[in-house]
């Protein structure tokens, strides 16, 4: 089925981390300029195998991807697009062209949406706002620094274990002059009074009106809700994703693996120990070797241990504020009555 | 027809009261309201006197008015395949006894139909169970058997009846003969008005049998005054196929899948009573292969659950079977609720069976999702706020018993006394605080935004 739509050495996923190199491309823009690319190689011949072979690319996307959710959001956005285009044209070989590019107009154009959201947010932000944020996201990172031109700001922003992309936040926020603090994930209830609002970007924004980003989101926005801070979220339309997950076992990141127990039998019980002993001995080792840690005995998770844990969590519609988008600032229901119109039919 | 007592400040003709006379010395604006009162229970009981002693006949005579329908209804029974005749001569007894006794009758039952008005006023609003009335004017027998089928609850829930109505009409159309000097599309309404009232007298109408005859009175209406009748009869039923096809039929389709996809390995899912969909769902899950156990939560007095129950378990599922009462013991090993709707408003609250309101705040209660299964035609542009502005009654007596009893019916229920009033409301209002998706056919939609299902269908269509 590939074989007949598509070059057999035209590799969608290497396509995809290649646009990934661009620090301003998010997954899903990437995925949207892939499958455009895509559209130009195969040598489909009509709309209906065409539309079958961006299927199958899209699928493959998502089977090499570690996190689908974002990508698949731009996918079947992409995906969308091409089946409801007009085609008056009666050459299919300029049919494909145009699709390419308007393709990559729309990425184009879409890199442009993380400064209108930086401007609509930038009306809630008042002088001397202390904002609290997690891990790292462009958009954020976009609002904060706009913000920043016009009034004082300070920023709490969490380390958000295991990947301690936080970090990342907290150095370009600094560079730019922005007061900022690191914070552990497990310090977030205890700084939440003294933050005025809250704001995250997004994986994706789902039917229901909640959010999926970074693991820690949901512990942000439950605690957010229980001090009564506002919970904004931040994200650009091409993230509203059609799918509706009931709890936080029914993402399609969620597998088996996650939050399992390990079988206990007698013998890799012994075993186990003894790898976590030679585990923490040697991170002591390698810790104390660096000399950061300030204490001799601090312990880090083993690879093992990290995989039992998820990578994004679903933050459910009633915990947030307002969603800021490049459609304008919309309620959580709002966000449903939009993909309901757009995708429905 | 019971007349809504009336306080005329003269007495009504043919009561001889001396109190009468005398209470007329105060005008009714003078007395207080408890005089009102007593002047009003004074003038029925003479009346009732009056026509208890106008003869024994009287008290049998709404007997047979009364087991009438209810052997017409042990009728359909043995002979699911209609016996056309059967029919008509049951109704026509009924009304032969009745108008033997016309005066009489009419007054007892008239008694009678008050003394309950009188016990149920709080929830006399949204109308009392009544015996189904002979067939008045010019009723087609295959509405006269939907009506009866509608009355002894044969026929029971939101899919089920609106299929049950739209084949009736099919009927009706093919045998309708458009008078000389008539249109069709204008004479055809009024042709089914009282087909219509018929059946609304004999269970109150459903949101999906409203919403479904509001959409054939508009293809009516927009028939074509130049086809020949045969031909627009034809297309009428053409309509109301698809109608039911789209709208009903494929609809379950798309969300059997679509919910089905919900239900995961090891998943226990709980339902209430007897969803038509809910039903297409779990079978739809099993067949492909899923492993999981259901929950049956029933109530009385209609227990729905049951058959669920049998249908389910014939087809390989692990059911459990347990009353409302038990939910709470339960609920924690749940991690689904999947439930059905009569109807779902604007505001995003569900109307169903009573007690789904009870069971949907549990399962919120315990973090345990609700999902609700209802296709788009039941869409009401009504916003309701609770049970009461919009339910309806059972009627008192064991009518929903499938099994043979050794005891009479009467004796396995509670029956109306002089101080005792049994209340059964069919339906209630589910918050929709405590739903977490409904599935339509249309996409999985959160409840709060139930109101862009318009915009979605005009999208469709």
């Amino acid at each position: 089925m590939t074989a007949v739509a598509q070059n057999n050495d035209f590799d969608i996923y290497a396509t995809f981390q290649q646009f990934l190199q661009d620090d301003q491309i998010s997954p899903p823009l990437a995925a949207i300029l892939s499958l455009a690319e895509a559209i130009v190689k195969s040598n489909a011949g009509t709309m209906f195998e065409l539309v079958q072979a961006l299927n199958d690319s899209a699928e493959e996307l998502k089977r090499r991807s570690p996190n689908p959710i974002s990508l698949n959001a731009g996918c079947e956005l992409f995906i969308a697009f091409v089946t409801l285009f007009p085609h008056e044209s009666d050459n299919f070989a300029e049919l494909k062209k145009e699709l390419e590019q308007q393709g990559r107009k729309y990425a184009a154009e879409a890199i442009s949406f993380r400064d209108k959201i930086a401007e609509l947010a930038l009306g809630f932000i008042k002088d001397d706002s202390v904002i609290l944020t997690h891990s790292y996201s462009r958009v954020v990172l976009k609002a904060l620094l706009h913000a920043h031109k016009t009034k004082r700001i300070s920023v709490y922003v969490t380390e958000s274990r295991p990947r301690g992309l936080g970090l990342k936040t907290y150095e370009a926020l600094t560079a730019a002059g922005i007061p900022c603090t690191v914070v552990l994930d497990s310090a977030v209830a205890y700084v939440m009074d003294r933050v005025d609002f809250v704001l995250v970007g997004s994986e994706a924004v789902v039917e229901s009106g909640g959010l999926i980003n970074y693991v820690g989101s949901n512990q942000m926005a439950i605690i957010a809700k229980a001090a009564n801070k506002p919970f904004y979220a931040l994200a650009e339309s091409y993230k509203f994703h059609r799918l509706f997950p009931l709890s936080q076992y029914d993402l399609p990141t969620h597998n088996p693996n996650i939050l399992s127990f390990p079988t206990p039998t007698a013998r890799s019980a012994g075993q186990d120990s003894a790898s976590t002993t030679a585990a923490s001995e040697a991170s002591e080792k390698s810790s104390a070797n660096k000399g950061t840690s300030s204490s001799p005995t601090e312990r880090a998770m083993t690879q093992e241990q990290i995989a039992k844990n998820p990578g994004v969590d679903y933050t459910r519609p009633d915990l947030i504020s307002l969603v800021f988008s490049d459609v304008g600032i919309l309620t959580p229901e709002g966000v449903s009555q939009y993909l309901v119109g757009m995708f429905a039919g | 027809m019971v007349p809504a007592p009336m306080l005329d400040v003269h007495p009504p003709v043919g009561a001889p009261n001396g109190e009468a006379s005398s209470s007329q010395q105060k005008s009714q604006k003078q007395m207080t309201k408890a005089e009102r009162r007593e002047l009003q229970e004074r003038q029925r009981a003479a009346k009732a006197a009056k026509a208890a002693a106008n003869g024994a006949p009287s008290k049998p005579a709404a007997k047979p008015k009364e087991s009438a329908p209810s052997g017409s209804a042990a009728k359909p029974k043995p002979n699911r395949v209609s016996d056309a005749q059967a029919r008509p001569a049951a109704p026509a007894a009924a009304r032969a006894a009745e108008k033997a006794k016309a005066g009489q009758a009419a007054a007892t039952t008239d008694a009678m139909a008050r003394t309950q008005a009188r016990g149920l006023l709080i929830f006399s609003h949204f109308g009392l169970p009544k015996p189904v009335s002979a067939a008045k004017g010019d009723i087609h027998p295959a509405i006269v058997r939907l009506a009866l089928q509608f009355s002894t609850f044969k026929i029971t829930g939101a899919n089920a009846r609106c299929i049950a109505t739209l084949t009736a009409f099919k009927t009706i159309i093919q045998d309708y003969v458009t008078p000389p000097n008539h249109t069709l599309s204008r004479h055809l309404m009024t042709y089914l008005s009282p087909q219509i009232s018929h059946l609304v007298a004999a269970r109150p109408m459903s949101v999906t049998m409203g919403n479904a005859i509001r959409q054939l009175k508009l293809e009516i209406s927009g028939t074509d005054p130049d086809l020949p009748e045969q031909d627009a009869k034809d297309a009428l039923c053409r309509k109301i196929d698809t109608y039911m096809r789209e709208r009903i039929l494929i609809a379950d389709q798309v969300i059997q899948e679509t919910a089905s996809s919900k239900i995961k390995d090891g998943d226990v899912i709980l339902t209430y009573a007897r969803s038509s969909v809910v039903e297409k769902v779990l079978l739809d899950a099993h067949a492909s292969g899923r492993d999981f156990s259901v929950i049956v939560v029933d109530s009385r007095p209609m227990l729905e659950g049951k058959r669920l129950a049998a249908v389910l378990s014939e087809a390989g599922i692990q059911c459990t079977y347990l009353l409302l009462p038990a939910l709470g013991s339960v609920i924690s090993e749940v991690s689904t609720v999947l439930v059905g709707a009569h109807s779902i408003h604007t505001n995003g609250a569900v109307y169903s069976r009573a007690g789904t309101a009870l069971v949907a705040m549990m399962a919120k209660r315990h973090s345990v999702p609700v999902v609700v299964c209802c296709e788009t035609y039941k869409f009401s542009e009504t916003i309701q706020l609770d049970s009461f502005s919009k339910n309806e009654l059972a009627p008192v007596g064991d009518l929903f018993s499938s099994f043979p009893n050794t005891k009479p019916r009467e004796s396995l229920t509670l029956e109306n006394q002089p101080n005792l009033e049994i209340l059964n409301p069919l339906y209630d209002l589910t918050p929709p605080t405590c739903i977490t998706a409904v599935v339509t056919e249309v996409g999985v939609i959160p409840p709060n935004s139930i109101s862009s299902i318009p915009v979605a269908l005009g999208r469709l269509l």
